[in-house]
This record gives C-alpha cells, sequence and structure tokens, in this order.
C-alpha cells in the first residue's frame, strides 16, 4: 500500500483545483450575480464581489483553524484535551474584528444604497402599475401608456402543458407582447404602485427592484448603457399567475425612443390604429380568473 | 400471586406505573412522554412538509407547468413553510425542551405538567383544522407564508381556519413558554445558580421570552387580517385608510425574533455537544450566556 504524506496530499489537491478554474470558468458569469448594464448595478455586482471575498477569507480562516484542530489534536494521536476555558482578551479581540468588518462593509453598501434613492433631475418619468397578472406603463411625460402580458404563444403553451415542443421558444415564459421600449444613456424614473395586491418590478441587469404597494407610490432610477433587450419578473407572490407575468425593457438609442414614441402616439390618435395597439393588449390577456373569491 | 396481595394494602401511595394504551398518551403529564409526544408530532410534520416540498421541487424540475396547478402550488409553498416552522422546529426543540430541561437543572419534572399536556394536544387540532383546508374547495391558503394583505384576503374560506390554527398553535407555543420559564425559576436543583445552569437551558429561557414577547403581537396581526377580511375594517387596506406595508411592520415584529426562536434552542445543543465529546469545558461559558 502506498502511503502519501499529507503534505503531498494537500499540495496534490491544492494542483487540481488550480485547474479547475478553466473548466469551471466558462459557466461562471451564467452562476454569478449579474454585472448588470448600468452604473448601480455595476457597484451592486462590485459590493457582491467584495463581500464574497471577504466571506471566502473568513471562510478558510475559521474552516482552516477549525480541520486543523480536530486533525492535529485527535484522540488517537494520544492528544489530551486542554482545560481553559475564559480569556476576556480574546473575547474581545473576536468581537471587534466582525465588527470591523461589518462597518468596513457597510460604507461601500450605504453609499450606493444612497445613490440608489436619488430620482432627483430624471429627464423621463414611466409609472409601472402590477396588476394581477401583467404590468400597465404609462409615460407620465408624453402619456402613452399600455398593458404588458405574457406573450400569447407562450401562454397557450404553458396553458397546454407538455404537449408542446418548448425548444421552440428563445426565452420561455420570459417574453411578453408590448416591451417597454426606454432610451439609453438618459435618467429614467419609476413610479411603482399596484392596482390590486402586492407586486415588486424587478430587472436584475439594471439592478431595480421595487415593491408595488396598491395605494402608495415607491420610486426608483435608472441609467441604462447599453442598448438591449433587459428581462425580469414579477418579485413578489401575487396569485395563481404569479410566475407568468415576465417584465421586458428594451433599451435603445434616443433616436430610435424618439420615434417610437411618435409611432405610439401615432397609433394613439388615429382610431383605427388605436384599436390595433388595444387589440394586441387586451386579447392576449388570458380570462381574468380572480383568484378565489 | 399472594405475595402482591401482601404488598399491596401496606402501600397506599405506592406508584401505579404509567397508564396503559392510548390513555397513557392522552393523559400524561411525564415531561417525558410529552417530550416524546412533542418528538414524534414534529417527525411526522416534517414527513408532510416534506413531501409539500416534493411536490414543488417536482414542478420546478421544468420549466412552465407540468404537474400541479398555480394555486396549488402556491399553496404547498405557503403550507410547507407553516408546517416546517410552527409544525417541525418549534415542537422539536419544546420535545427536547421537555426532556432535558428538567433532567439538566435537576428538577423531578416540569413546573406545570397538565398545561404540559395542554400544550401538547392542542397543535394536533390546530394542524388538523389547516391541513384540513387542503380538501375543502376553495383550497388550502395561498398567500405565502408571510400572509401578507391585500393577497391573503383573497383567498378561500381556508383563511378563517388558517388564522384560528395560528392561533391554536401560538397559544400552544405560549403556554410551553410560560412551563420552561417557570421551570427555570422555580425548580433548580438548590446548588445551581443561574450562570451555573447549562447552556441549552440558558438559551431555551431567552427562547421562551422571546415566545412570549412576539407571538401575541403575531396573533394581534393575523386577527386584523381575519377582521379585514369578514367584519369590514381597513387596517391593512389603503382605499379605507390603512396601509398594507403596516402588516408587513407587525408581521416582521414577530418574524424577524421568530429566527432566533429557531436557531437558539440549536446553538445551545451544539453547546452540551461539542464540550461533552472534546472533553473540556465549553469556552468562555459567560460570554456564551451574555450573546444569548
Amino acid at each position: 500500500m502506498i502511503k502519501f504524506k499529507p503534505v503531498a496530499v494537500v499540495a496534490l489537491i491544492g494542483c487540481l483545483l488550480t485547474l479547475l478554474p478553466m473548466r469551471l470558468m466558462a459557466g461562471w458569469d451564467e452562476l454569478n450575480m449579474t454585472q448588470g448594464v448600468t452604473q448601480v448595478s455595476q457597484d451592486v455586482y462590485e459590493i457582491h464581489m467584495m463581500i464574497f471575498w471577504v466571506c471566502c477569507v473568513i471562510g478558510v480562516g475559521v474552516f482552516g483553524v477549525m480541520f486543523y484542530s480536530i486533525w492535529r489534536h485527535r484522540k488517537s494521536q494520544g492528544a489530551v484535551a486542554a482545560t481553559f476555558h475564559e480569556s476576556t482578551t480574546v473575547e474581545i479581540i473576536w468581537t471587534a474584528i466582525p465588527f470591523a468588518i461589518l462597518i468596513g462593509v457597510a460604507i461601500p453598501s450605504a453609499k450606493t444604497l444612497i445613490a440608489m434613492e436619488d430620482t432627483s433631475n430624471a429627464e423621463l418619468t414611466i409609472k409601472v402599475t402590477g396588476y394581477q397578472w401583467k404590468w400597465h406603463y404609462e409615460y407620465l411625460d408624453s402619456g402613452v401608456n399600455f398593458f404588458s402580458t405574457l406573450h400569447h404563444d407562450h401562454n397557450a403553451a404553458r396553458q397546454l402543458g407538455a404537449d408542446v415542443d418548448l425548444s421552440q421558444f428563445e426565452h420561455y415564459l420570459k417574453e411578453v407582447d408590448n416591451p417597454l421600449v426606454v432610451p439609453v444613456g438618459v435618467k429614467i424614473r419609476f413610479l411603482h404602485t399596484a392596482n390590486d395586491v402586492i407586486h415588486s418590478w424587478w430587472v436584475s441587469d439594471l439592478a431595480l427592484k421595487k415593491d408595488a404597494i396598491p395605494g402608495f407610490i415607491n420610486e426608483n432610477w435608472t441609467v441604462i448603457n447599453e442598448p438591449g433587450v433587459y428581462r425580469g419578473k414579477c418579485a413578489e407572490l401575487c396569485g395563481r399567475d404569479h410566475g407568468f407575468m415576465p417584465v421586458v425593457v428594451r433599451a435603445v438609442s434616443q433616436d430610435d425612443f424618439a420615434s417610437w414614441l411618435q409611432q405610439q402616439h401615432a397609433a394613439t390618435d388615429s382610431p383605427k390604429s388605436r384599436q390595433a395597439v388595444s387589440t394586441t393588449s387586451s386579447n392576449d390577456v388570458q380570462p381574468q380568473r380572480t383568484a378565489v373569491n | 400471586m399472594s405475595s402482591t396481595t401482601t404488598a399491596d394494602h401496606h402501600d397506599e401511595h405506592h406508584d401505579h406505573g404509567p397508564q396503559k394504551g392510548l390513555a397513557r398518551w392522552l393523559f400524561t403529564t411525564n415531561h417525558k412522554d410529552i417530550g416524546t409526544l412533542y418528538l414524534w408530532f414534529s417527525l411526522i410534520m416534517f414527513f408532510v412538509g416534506g413531501f409539500m416540498a416534493l411536490i414543488i421541487r417536482a414542478e420546478l424540475f421544468q420549466p412552465g407547468m407540468q404537474i400541479v396547478d398555480p394555486m396549488f402550488f402556491n399553496s404547498m409553498t405557503t403550507m410547507h413553510a407553516i408546517v416546517m416552522i410552527f409544525g417541525v422546529v418549534m415542537p422539536a426543540f419544546v420535545g427536547l425542551a421537555n426532556w432535558m430541561i428538567p433532567m439538566m437543572i435537576g428538577a423531578p419534572d416540569m413546573a406545570l405538567p397538565r398545561m404540559n399536556n395542554w400544550s401538547f394536544w392542542i397543535m394536533p387540532f390546530a394542524f388538523a383544522m389547516m391541513l384540513g383546508t387542503l380538501f375543502t374547495d376553495s383550497g388550502g391558503p395561498a398567500g405565502g407564508r408571510t400572509l401578507y394583505p391585500p393577497l391573503v384576503l383573497q383567498g378561500g374560506d381556508s383563511f378563517a381556519f388558517v388564522v384560528f390554527a395560528i392561533h391554536f398553535m401560538g397559544i400552544s407555543s405560549v403556554m410551553g413558554s410560560i412551563n420552561i420559564v417557570a421551570t427555570i425559576f422555580n425548580m433548580r436543583a438548590p446548588t445551581m445558580p443561574l450562570m451555573k445552569m447549562p447552556l441549552f437551558v440558558w438559551t431555551w429561557l431567552i427562547t421562551a421570552y422571546l415566545l412570549i414577547a412576539t407571538i401575541p403581537v403575531f396573533a394581534g396581526a393575523v386577527t386584523m387580517l381575519l377582521t379585514d377580511r369578514y367584519f369590514g375594517t381597513s387596517f391593512f387596506n389603503a382605499a379605507g385608510g390603512g396601509d398594507p406595508v403596516m402588516f408587513q411592520h407587525i408581521f416582521w415584529f414577530f418574524g424577524h425574533p421568530e429566527v432566533y426562536i429557531l436557531i437558539l434552542p440549536a446553538f445551545g445543543v451544539v453547546s452540551q455537544i461539542i464540550p461533552t465529546f472534546a472533553r473540556k469545558p465549553l469556552f468562555g461559558y459567560a460570554s456564551m450566556v451574555y450573546a444569548t
């Protein structure tokens, strides 16, 4: 039987661990918290990573000492239990260190939290109203407003269940009929409220999540840096179809946004196309099944 | 045979031993029997709650809807949480407290043995009432374990059953806590001052006080939900001048201490087991007590 020295085993495991990242890093971005596309989401990501590494150091330190003690002082090696049991110095040290660490992580967290709350000087205000089970968006500056509901094909597929080939959908259950369209590089203020029960409008790429409470208005803001489609969900249990009221935000250039807004105005101005616009939003709404009651 | 007859008539007060069969468990005032009942109840509820978790995970195995209706899914998540918190973790620790505290402090039994019996036997009825709603037409509660209004007020009449079940669970917990506090303060061996009590006893003393302080607040909150739903009050209805967020504040006045209620006895267990098997005294007993 081959006998390994403990040091050799540790070194071998260490070598293997250094090889692991190459394979693991491939899926890392999927696994880790998103960095998002706004300054705030970047800040949130950095705080997350900083606290993650602080936790790693604490974890390795604490479990290292613990496992080493258990291994080194085992009974079969003739270890005799020590009988010391009080030390004020040690108590003070291991109270002060966590306190210092908490203050250390609280400062950047508080800075970001304060930044998140500062909705002043917004150039565009959008009111988001949660309904069971859809979102209503209203551009308060221009009066454009519409409902955003789970895309009809996705809704049909989930109602039919297992008989549908789901691979045809790229973003199954994360697609809506009318996405929220917003410009990039502009400070947007969102006002959140709800019509029936509490919802929560959540888009992780924008680091936005706010409860929508009936009778009350909450607010938050964002400046999106990159054009793209960002997906989110309702994050507060709101009844039967809580899982089926996705959020889709399409961030476009400021010119594209202006022309989109123009188009929406034209649509609402002519009665015929208004019909067209409203059918997409109301026909796709599934029959209102009131939960119970 | 003849020897028993002779032995009997000079001792009128001798111990007849426990009653036989069901009566033993129904009418017991023995702290170990009641502790055993609590632990069995907890184990059974663990399988009930665990089965609900299996349904939840089976449904989430793939995106979309496969196995259960969303309403039933929501009622599984809601019931799973309530069963696991009130039916598994809390009774498990009350069971351990019943078994261990009298023995750890040198008491012959709990201070209030009949109340001990009562506080256990309320629980099966409370849970029968709550779990029974699953078999009604309107289904079980589906408003989430935090019972946030207005959503929770949309449910069927299972809501009223859940509120009463929570009241019963609360009464059971508060009675159990009063019993533990009374036992610890009045029935310690004469040579055991507070600062010599085993750490498990200390953690349970603090837990019992947390329960006595927070459970009535929770009971008040669900009662306000009940009157909002059935008696036309508007505590949590913005349209009537109330505030849905106020429920969240009141709920978490209970909910936050509740996490300590669930973890403190476990800390106590760890603080007994490790010193025992490491064969050395607990490091920093006094600081541990103050930290508790």
